[in-house]
Order: structure tokens, then sequence, then C-alpha cells
């Protein structure tokens, strides 16, 4: 492991995803590199079909790379095996997914403190943290709604409230808002903004360019290649709601 | 662990009518089978449970008068309990001009050992010293009931004595009559006297309960050595109540036994069927839970964990309802008790533990399937792509209804599903295709009790009259269509110590018209025909000679047909009774059996000879194995209902599996302009298709099978192939369109939902 692993939270080398079926080959992604420093926010962008979302579901250990190495705390994990990924995910990464995946059968309660639990907490405690993610996200009141009665964005609150139940250090977004009306939009990007004003890395695959600008940096996919990846300009600073808005205005 | 519990608590909550479902198909499962089981131990073995029931002995001994018994446990080892020494004496029961031998057997207080179990009325009580307790099936037999007045002659018929019947109960100490008689009578012992004052004529009966049910022919070895072989009239061991009883009807255990493998097959079926399409539902929600961080091992055992508690809910509530059913459903089935019909605790076992397993090994292959599939799958939910196949695009092209070939075509797309679904509804399609011939065989079988071998319907015994007097007053009877005079004999095989029952029946000439399967019908002298059972204990075949002993004669037969006769046991070897005369056997007196013409009822027709003869001839009803079939009847509909639903439950969850796989595709084609009515039969279609090869595969397997099965097991019942009958084109035709009907009302179901989805919210942005 060389030293420059040791200081970064996650660091993909020649990352590759290739497809095979109905007997054509699809490279999803190839030869990625990148790394993400703790709490750095990061946009990963691309047209439909040019991997992003392939290249997050590698990274969260959803999807079994065909080559190429995962680094992740300083540990390899590329090879890990579904159960030792799960372990992983438990405690250090949070996912959100375009459509919530809200676990159907769950209250919004019991699924976020599902995740509390398996991160470990004790009853009490998850239900300590479920209030207050829940009142900070202004679902307080819906706790024992189930999924499918809430509407788009506060279906993707409740993920995000689950993402981050147990304070991972990174958390993988994969076009949270990609189903989501303005206002909504907005909102979830305010709460992304909070979390990594919160110190929580970050990573955002999404085609909306004015949502990756509200990240530190952003990389570019083409075609299962990263062509760009390259700092905003804005200098770093902890990220603000208005901030955000002013960048989408 | 907090968070599997949390899991399985909130899936039961928000899916309780699909737990419910697992939960009530196992209590039915289980139900089901223990009636079964029970039923079918109750027409096979009922000795194993009256046995227990009645704490019973395995050894039973007649003795001479005055024969001490006393230390006998002491003086043979194994002996653990001696019952009796019971006062006990022969007599004649006269009812209505028949008579029937009977034992009277003193026994004042109910003993511990070989207890008789009372099942109506109550036991023997000083304060009715007149009162006596029949042996059930004896009872039956000549049909008396609690509080009846019966008529008891002693042996000399010297004395009359009138009794009342207070009490019927059941006993494991010797066989049903009338395969074992004489008919078993329980008297206080003041009246035994009174019957039978001269002690001379009296005998004791002493029962032993011992350690080593194997070891009981030495037992009774030692025990006829310490008595003395003068003083031990008859032996009778458990071996042999077991074999007697076992054999008392072989029909109505061969429709037991199919109902059980019928009932054992939808079992598997419907447990594999509900629990894994349960978890294949969820299987969206596993793969979440995956990308949460729960293990596949994780996933197994939570949903094992889940449907193990749904197994057991299920199982209690099955033993609950069957514990509860049991005496219900034995009401209906004439000779099959509470006590004959209760389960050795192995089998029970054995049900509950299989249906236990059953349900753990159908969730954990989908489960596990669940547990390794990478989350990623499941996150994005989508159907496998396929291609429009050839046979599709020229459908297309020849103008056939797009919402037909898209729908014939979504139905395959699956394939594993496709066929899955497909099983599920061709097996209870089979088994209810089997059922309906099964229940075709038993109405042939009410319709022409002929076909079984009982062409008369009634028996009449020549009684003080002789043969050629008693035939006279037949033959003028207007009621009788055909007599024919026959004779029973015991014979003994050559080299086999077995004993046979051989029926000379009518006569060379004038055969009796008996039901011949295979082979011809006695034309001449030593000529005979045998059941299966018969041929199979003796290794015979049709075309082979058989040499038996009839009251020490040999006579030699020419075996030329089978036939089927499901009295005595099914073992039965018939011919012509001038065989008997021809070879110089001596001829047991003999009977009559009557064809009646049509329309007359065989108990009038048995009455009426008795009157007409002044009470002299002995007339009696030929049981008809097929009156105790209501119950089958009855059982084979509800059984045939599950099934159906069982099909049902699995075209439900396939139409839920499949609307979750193209709720997407609905939505493209609904976007490229399938009007929402074609989107409906699209989807109907779907389910429909899998129906039809469904239910086609089904009934052509079933009709293939069923005549063959259940000619098969009553084979194995001793009654021979040759009952099976088809099932009828009518009602078959009536349960396929039945079939194909709900498969389509099925698909619209889960249908409804979907319509008024936004399109645009289906098809957003793909990952």
């Amino acid at each position: 492991m060389s030293g420059n692993e040791g200081t970064l939270l996650l660091r993909a080398r020649s990352l590759t995803k290739t497809f095979a079926g109905d007997g054509v080959v699809v490279h999803a992604v190839r030869e990625a590199d990148l790394s993400l420093r703790p709490g750095e926010f990061v946009a990963v962008i691309g047209p439909s079909g040019s991997g992003k979302s392939t290249l997050l579901h590698m990274l969260g250990g959803l999807e079994k790379p065909t080559r190429g190495e995962i680094w992740l705390q300083g540990q390899r994990v590329d090879g890990l095996s579904q159960a030792r990924w799960a372990m992983l995910r438990r405690r250090h990464i949070g996912f959100v997914f375009q459509f919530f995946n809200l676990v159907s059968n769950m209250t919004v309660a019991d699924n976020v403190e599902l995740a509390a639990l398996m991160g470990g907490a004790s009853r009490k405690q998850a239900t300590a943290r479920r209030r207050e993610l829940l009142g900070e996200l202004g679902l307080g009141a819906k706790a024992d709604t189930a999924p499918a009665r809430l509407s788009g964005g506060e279906q993707q609150r409740v993920a995000l409230a689950r993402a981050m139940a147990n304070r991972p250090a990174l958390l993988l977004a994969d076009e949270p808002t990609g189903n989501l009306d303005s206002g909504s939009s907005a909102a979830v990007l305010g709460l992304l903004a909070r979390a990594h004003a919160d110190g929580q890395a970050i990573l955002l695959v999404t085609h909306d360019l004015r949502m990756a600008s509200a990240a530190d940096r952003v990389i570019s996919l083409f075609d299962g290649m990263i062509v760009d990846d390259a700092p905003m300009t804005i200098p770093h600073r902890p990220m603000l709601l208005p901030d955000v808005l002013k960048l989408r205005g | 662990m907090r968070a599997m519990a949390r899991w399985i608590r909130a899936d039961l909550r928000a899916s309780t009518a699909r737990a419910l479902v697992v939960a009530g198909v196992v209590a039915a499962v289980v139900t089901a089978l223990l009636l079964s089981a029970g039923l079918l131990q109750g027409a096979t073995n009922p000795w194993q449970g009256l046995f227990t029931a009645t704490k019973g002995a395995q050894i039973w001994l007649h003795l001479a008068p005055g024969t001490s018994v006393r230390d006998l446990g002491s003086r043979v080892s194994g002996i653990e309990a001696v019952a009796g020494p019971y006062q006990a004496t022969a007599a004649t029961v006269v009812q209505s001009g028949a008579r029937s031998r009977v034992e009277l057997r003193a026994m004042p207080a109910l003993p511990l050992i070989g207890r008789p179990l009372v099942i109506a009325g109550r036991w023997l009580t000083a304060s009715s010293p007149s009162g006596v307790v029949l042996e059930a099936t004896f009872a039956q037999a000549i049909h008396a009931g609690d509080g009846d007045v019966l008529a008891l002659d002693n042996v000399d018929e010297t004395r009359h004595v009138r009794v009342r019947v207070i009490g019927i109960a059941e006993t494991s100490d010797q066989g049903f009559y009338p395969d074992q008689t004489p008919g078993l009578i329980w008297v206080p012992p003041g009246l035994l006297h009174q019957i039978e004052p001269i002690v001379g004529h009296t005998e004791e009966v002493v029962g032993l309960r011992i350690a080593d049910p194997d070891a009981a022919a030495f037992i009774v070895q030692q025990v006829v050595t310490q008595l003395g072989n003068s003083a031990v009239g008859t032996v009778s061991t458990w071996q042999q109540v077991k074999q007697s009883m076992a054999r008392r009807d072989p029909l109505l255990g061969l429709l037991l036994a199919l109902f059980g493998l019928m009932a054992l097959g939808a079992a598997v079926l419907a447990i594999v069927n509900v629990t894994a399409g349960r978890v294949l539902l969820q299987s969206t929600d596993l793969g979440m839970l995956k990308t949460l961080g729960f293990t596949p091992i994780q996933v197994l055992a939570m949903l094992t964990a889940e449907h193990a508690l749904l197994a057991g809910a299920g199982i209690l509530a099955g033993l609950a309802a069957a514990r509860l059913l049991t005496p219900v459903l034995l009401d209906g089935v004439p000779g099959v008790s509470a006590a004959s019909a209760a389960l050795p605790s192995g089998w029970a076992v054995l049900i509950i533990g299989g249906t236990f397993a059953a349900v753990l090994l159908a969730t954990a292959a989908p489960a596990l399937q669940a547990g390794l599939v990478r989350p990623v799958a499941a996150v994005r939910a989508v159907p496998p792509r396929g291609h429009l196949s050839k046979l599709a695009r020229m459908a297309m092209a020849a103008r056939m209804p797009p919402a037909v070939v898209l729908g014939t075509r979504a139905a395959f797309v699956r394939k594993l599903s496709a066929l899955l679904t497909i099983g599920g509804l061709a097996i209870p399609m089979l088994m209810i295709t089997i059922g309906l011939g099964f229940w075709s065989t038993i109405d042939d079988v009410q319709r022409n009790p002929a076909d079984i071998g009982l062409a008369a319907s009634v028996t009449v015994g020549p009684g003080p009259l002789t043969m050629a007097q008693a035939g006279r007053l037949i033959s003028t009877d207007p009621q009788v269509q055909a007599a024919y005079s026959c004779v029973r004999a015991d014979a003994l095989a050559l080299g086999d110590t077995t004993t046979i029952t051989t029926l000379g029946m009518g006569t060379s000439a004038r055969p009796y018209p008996f039901h011949v399967v295979q082979g011809q019908l006695y034309r001449a002298p030593e000529e005979a025909v045998a059941t299966q059972a018969l041929l199979a204990a003796l290794q015979l075949n049709i075309g082979q000679f058989v040499r038996v002993w009839i009251g020490g004669v040999p006579v030699t037969f020419h075996i030329v047909g089978r036939i089927i006769d499901p009295q005595y046991g099914g073992e039965v070897l018939a011919y012509g009774r001038d065989t008997l005369a021809d070879e110089g056997a001596p001829a047991p007196i003999g009977f009559y059996s009557l064809v009646l013409k049509p329309g007359v009822t065989p108990a009038a027709a048995a009455a009426r000879l008795v009157r007409v003869s002044g009470g002299r001839l002995e007339a009696a009803v030929v049981q008809d194995p097929a009156d105790q079939l209501g119950i089958v009847d009855v059982a084979l509909a509800c059984l045939i209902g599950v099934l159906a639903l069982i099909g049902l439950t699995s075209l439900l969850t396939a139409s839920l599996l499949s609307q979750r796989d193209h709720q997407r595709d609905l939505s493209v084609l609904r976007a490229m302009g399938m009007t929402p009515l074609q989107v409906r039969f699209a989807l109907m279609m779907r389910t429909t298709v899998l129906a039809l090869v469904a239910v086609a595969a089904g009934v052509a397997l079933g009709s293939a099978v069923s005549t063959t099965l259940i000619s098969s097991v009553s084979k194995a019942y001793g009654l021979g192939a040759g009952i099976g009958r088809p099932p009828a084109i009518g009602t078959l035709a009536a349960a396929v369109v039945l079939a194909i009907g709900s498969a389509a009302l099925a698909s619209m179901l889960p249908a409804r939902p979907s319509a008024p989805l936004s399109t645009v919210a289906i098809l957003g942005p793909g990952p």
C-alpha cells in the first residue's frame, strides 16, 4: 500500500467493468482511476449510459469489478466477499438511489432505525437517532407512515436519513434528484450540503450539471472512461444552502 | 439480530394477509395429513390405536373351567400383567329369526388391562342386572344399539333370557365381527350364571400383557407348559388379531390410501408454492436490505426464521383443527372409531417434522438465491431482456392482435418462472384429474355393486330347513331374480398352514355372476376363479393349478380367471359347488345368494323371506362396502377444492411476480399507443397462456395415469386391477373451463392497480 492511500478515504485504480451477454460485450467502465479524501464532495457527471451508476455500484460493493482495485480507508476491498462488503456498508457507506428504494414493508421510522440497528446501535440509540434525523428533515410526523404514502421528495429525504443513520464516512448518491421536482431537488441538495458540512465525504452521480456544481470536484465520464477530473473553481469552503441556491440560479 | 427481528416484525405486519396464507396452508396441510393418516390407520391398521386405547393384552387364552392362573405372572418370565380370569360361555343371539353365535364374558368392573372402550351407552352396573355391553362390530352387524332388547339362548337351547343392551364397547382382544366369530358380549357375572348354570359349559378367559411383544409365541409355549395342554382351549396372539383387523375392508383402505397420496402431493406443492412465492415477491426489498449491510447468510437466516415462525403457528393450528375435526369426520365413517384412528406418535412426528422441513426447504431455495444475487440487480429490478421470437414476429406480420402476441411472449420471458408456474398449476390439475377418476370409480361402484363382485345383495341360510326346502321357498318369492346355491368351505393350501376361504358359488353349469376382470368364469368342475389377494398369497397365476385340502380331501383347482370380491378380506377362491361332490369332499351346509329384481331393497327382501318362512330362514343383507363411500365422496370434493385453491394461489403468485417484472414494459406499451383495454388483455394473455399449457399437460398426464394408478393401488390392497374408471368427460371439461377461467380472472386482479400508475413516473430516466 502506498502512503497516499493511507490518507485517502477511497481510491480506485484501473477499475473496469465489462458486461457480456447476448453475444455482445459492453465496456461499462474502463480503467477508471479516482480518489476521494475524507470530507470531500465529488460529483460524477456524464450522459446516460456512460457508466456512472456502474462505477458507483462498484465503489459500494454492489457490483463486482471485472478488473482493478478499490481501497477504502487504506484497506483493499475489491476482492471482498458479499458478506464482508455488507459488513463494510453497515458502518462506513451510506447509499441513496434515484428510486429511493425504501424497504416497502417497513414504516418510515423502521427504515431509518433498521440501518442504525444494522450499524450496531441499541434499540434506544436507534430510536433517538431516527427522531433526530427525521426531525431535522421535517418528517417527524410521518414516522409511522408507509413509504408508499409519501411523495417522491419525502421518500428521498427518508432515504437520506437512512443513509446517514450511522454517520458513514462515505455517502454514495446515485442520481438522488433524478426523479424529483425542482423544489424537492433543492431540499435534497441542501441536505447533502449539510452532510458535507458535517465532514461526510460524498460521491454524487448525476447528469445535472447544476447539481454537480455544488461539489468540490467534478469527474466526467464518457463511454465508461474518465475524461476529466477537475476541482470546481470556487475555492473549497463549507457549502451552505444559500450558496447552492445562488449556483442554481 | 435486532435488525433481523425488526424486519421480521415489520414484514409480518405489512403483509399480514400473505403471512396468514402461508400459515393457513401449513395448517390445512397438517390437518389434512393428520386426518387422512388417521383414517388410513383406522381403515388399514385399527388394531394399533385400539390396543393403546384399551391398554390391551397381547395374548388371550381360553382355559378349562377351574384352571388356576394364580402367580402365572411370576411363574412365566416376560409377563407384565394378567387380565382376568373372566368366566365365559358360548351362547346364541336370536334376532328376528337370525341366529348369531356369541361369547358371553362376565366382567363386573372395567379392568385396567384389556379395558373395553365404551363408545356408546355405559358399562355394566349392579343396578341393571340384565344389562349387557356389545362389542362394537358385532353390534353393528346385528344392527343392535343402546337400549335394544336381545334374546339369548344357551348352547343347549334350554334357557332363553332377554337382555337389554346398555352399552357398546370396542376392544383389541379379538378381531372384528364377522371376520372373527363368535361375537363378543360382556355380561354381569350373575347374568352369565342365569344363562349357563352348568360350570362345565364355561371357560376361563385370561389376557396376558407381555413386556416384549415379539416374544408372544415363546411365552404362549411356556404358559401352555405351565398350565398343561388339556387346560388350554384356544390361544390368540396380538399378531393374529392385528392381521384379522387389517383385512377388514380393503376397498375403504384403498380409497383412503389414494386420498392420502393425493393429500401428500398437494401438501408439498402447496407449501413450496406459497412459501417460495412469498420470498420471490420480496426480492427487491431483500436486495435493498443487502445494500444496507445484510449479509447473504443473514438474509437466509432471517427468512428462514420468519417462515419457521409461520410454519410453527400453522402446525399448532393444524394440530388443533385435526383434534377438533377427527370426531366429526369419524362419525361419518362406519367402523372407524377415534381410538382405532389414533395415530402412533411416530407418524404425527413425521407429519409435523416433514411439514416443517418442507417449509424451511421451500424458503431456503429462493432465500439463498435472494441472498446471493448481487444487490444491484434487485435495486434495478429490471426484467431480463428478450427478443421477439421469429414466431412472434410472424404472428405480428400476420396481423394477429398485438396484445395477444405480446402477452404470449411476455409469458415466457422468464423461462424458469414460466416453468414453475406451469408446474404449479399442472400438478394440481393432474391430481384433480386423478381425483375425478377416483370419483367416477366410486360412482361406478355405488351404481353397479356387481362390478366389485357384489351381485347378490341378500344371503339366506336354510336354518332348520334343508337346502332343497329353502330353495323352493326362495324360488317362489317374487322379489328374487336369481338364487344361487352356495357353500363356504375353509381349505388348507398344500405346504401352507394358512387357512383360505373357498366358496362354491352356483354350479359349473350355472355359475354365480362374478365380475371377471381377467380370464373367464368357471364353466366346468375343478375350474375356479380367485381374487388378486388370494393369487398373491398363494403365488399363483391364471392358468395354473392349485391343490388344497377341504375337509381332509385333496382338491385340485384350475385357476381360469380373476374376480373382484371385497368380502372375506379380499381373499377368495370360488368354483362351482359340484366340484366338491365330484372330488368327494364333504360339503358344509350351504346358503343361497340372491340377486334381487331391480328396485327391491335388500333389507325388505330379507325381512319378507324370514316372514314367509315363519322365521326359519336366516336371511342377511350383504354389507355393501360402497355404503361407506359417502364420506370419501365428501372428502374428495374437499380435496379437489383445496387443490383448485393451490392452483389459484400459484397463478396469483405468478401474476404478481410478472406484474412486478413488466410494469415498465406495460407503460411503454401504453405510451406506444396500446389502449388500456389492450394492455389489460395482454396481461390476461400472459397468465392465461401459461394456464392453458399447464391445464393441457395436467389433464393429459392425469387421464393417462388415473386408471392405472387406481388399479395399481387397488392391486396392492388385494382387490386387484380392474375397478379404475376414467374421469367423466363432462366433469373434466367443466374442470378445464373453470381452471382457464380462474387463470384469466387471477391475471385481472393484480392488473388493476397498475392502470392508474403514471407512465412518466415509471419511465423516469434509467440507471
